[in-house]
């Protein structure tokens, strides 16, 4: 480094001042990237005032780069947690006994907002047949997990389709996402032939409050 | 006041926004072992010429940033952190920005051709019995596509020889799980089954459409019923 010279004397900045205040001026101005008062731009000054510019460039696309990517990885782990939650609580229903019905159901309606959760009897109630029906020890399995991206409501005939629950953003709810599971749940009869009931559901997780909550339940049919 | 300014500039900021930079990249590649000692040693070097600058200031009071004799050095100290953080912000684009890009248009591709196959797949017109079935293999990696038409085709043969006519459209369909070169893709279809005399059925199977990223296309290689 050259500022080791012995023949440039250790003045202070204050004392060394006055001699250098032009070339100083300019140089400062130049170098922080600011408009100069009318002084001399040096080529040295200049390209540092351009390698400047584009160092302070790079930091902003830098943030940009990091904020956008934190976004996105903060999505992919909400959609997650979205999977998470809604095969969570399809388990609790697929495995739903006669023995353990009711414990099942209030842990179901628990787990729902909205008009879900209001009219959840009614919604449930063809669920509920089924497990009835069954009258036996079943298990239940998630063959597959999905958020729905592709949905096509096909004009169903009146009178095959099953009464689906559809509702609304719920209230305190900033966003719903919709699930599709396909899920297997066998039974055991003793003495007859195994039972399996086939599920393709379709269910919204609303995000209430930070607490992903079931918000609509439906089945794909 | 100006001396200040650059003391804060060139002896401070540059050498601080160098090394952040070299963080940054560390951070995009989640810490390679090269990367790693790469940093130390670079982030060495610049400790030891902010320690020697500032042990000079002290002697001489007079930095790389205030030397007015010195404008080639002070360029040098921003070329070399100018360098840094475009390094950083290019490493950045290319690892985040752009694999988060082909991560979302991986995502829509590879569900519309799974709907796409699963719906030619599961259709079927006896006057026209190979056209769905063209349509499908084309989807196909071509390894699989051969294996795959003569399977139809046995099933087929029967299909055609009752005239049954089904038609497929896709219900719902989301990614299971996708990965740079691989994707799972559940398909929940519905098929409408017509033979001549016979009340229409319906049926809504569930199928896992399994596809593989080659070269910048994504092909089928295998489509299965989920349970």
């Amino acid at each position: 480094m050259s500022d080791g010279e012995p023949t440039e004397p250790p003045t202070p900045q204050t004392g060394g001042a006055d001699s250098a205040e032009p070339d100083d001026a300019s140089r400062a101005d130049a170098d922080a990237a600011e408009p100069a008062g009318g002084g001399i731009f040096s080529g040295y000054g200049i390209a540092s005032a351009v390698l400047g510019l584009l160092s302070v460039g790079a930091v902003v696309l830098g943030v940009i780069i990091w904020s956008a990517h934190r976004d996105e990885v903060a999505e992919r782990n909400y959609l997650s947690r979205v999977m998470q939650t809604a095969a969570e609580w399809t388990g609790v229903l697929i495995n739903m006994n006669s023995g353990n019905i009711d414990a099942s159901l209030q842990r179901l309606h628990d787990g729902t907002v909205g008009e879900l959760n209001a009219d959840f009897d009614a919604a449930v109630q063809p669920y509920r047949q089924v497990v009835e029906k069954l009258q036996s020890r079943s298990a239940g399995r998630i063959d597959a997990v999905a958020i729905e991206t592709v949905h096509r409501d096909l004009d169903t005939q009146p009178g095959v389709s099953r009464p689906v629950v559809t509702t609304k953003l719920p209230p305190f709810a900033t966003r719903t996402d919709s699930v599709m599971l396909v899920a297997t749940s066998v039974s055991e009869n003793v003495g007859a032939k195994p039972q399996t009931v086939h599920w393709n559901l379709r269910l919204d997780v609303s995000n209430v409050d930070g607490k992903l909550m079931i918000s609509g339940l439906g089945s794909i049919r | 006041m100006r001396n200040v300014w650059r003391l804060l500039a060139f002896d401070v900021m540059a050498p601080l926004a160098a090394i952040a930079a070299l963080l940054m990249v560390g951070v995009v590649l989640d810490w390679p072992l090269w990367w790693v000692s790469g940093c130390s040693v670079l982030i060495l070097l610049i400790v030891e010429g902010v320690g020697v600058n500032f042990w000079l200031l002290r002697r001489d009071s007079v930095s790389v940033g205030t030397d007015d004799d010195a404008p080639g050095l002070r360029l040098a100290v921003v070329l070399l952190c100018a360098v840094a953080l475009s390094a950083a912000v290019l490493t950045g684009y290319t690892h985040w920005t752009k694999s988060d890009r082909d991560f979302k248009k991986d995502s829509r591709e590879v569900v519309q051709i799974a709907t796409g196959m699963a719906e030619s797949m599961a259709s079927f017109t006896p006057s026209a019995p190979t056209s769905s079935i063209d349509r499908a293999a084309a989807m196909m990696a071509p390894e699989q596509a051969g294996a795959f038409k003569e399977q139809y085709k046995k099933s087929s043969a029967e299909l055609a020889q009752h005239h049954v006519t089904a038609q497929a459209d896709t219900l719902a369909a989301g990614v299971e799980a996708i990965g740079p070169s691989a994707a799972s893709v559940a398909v929940i279809l519905r098929v409408v089954q017509e033979t001549p005399g016979q009340p229409p059925s319906h049926a809504a199977p569930a199928l896992r459409v399994t596809l593989t990223k080659r070269g910048s296309n994504w092909l089928v290689t295998d489509v299965l019923p989920i349970r």
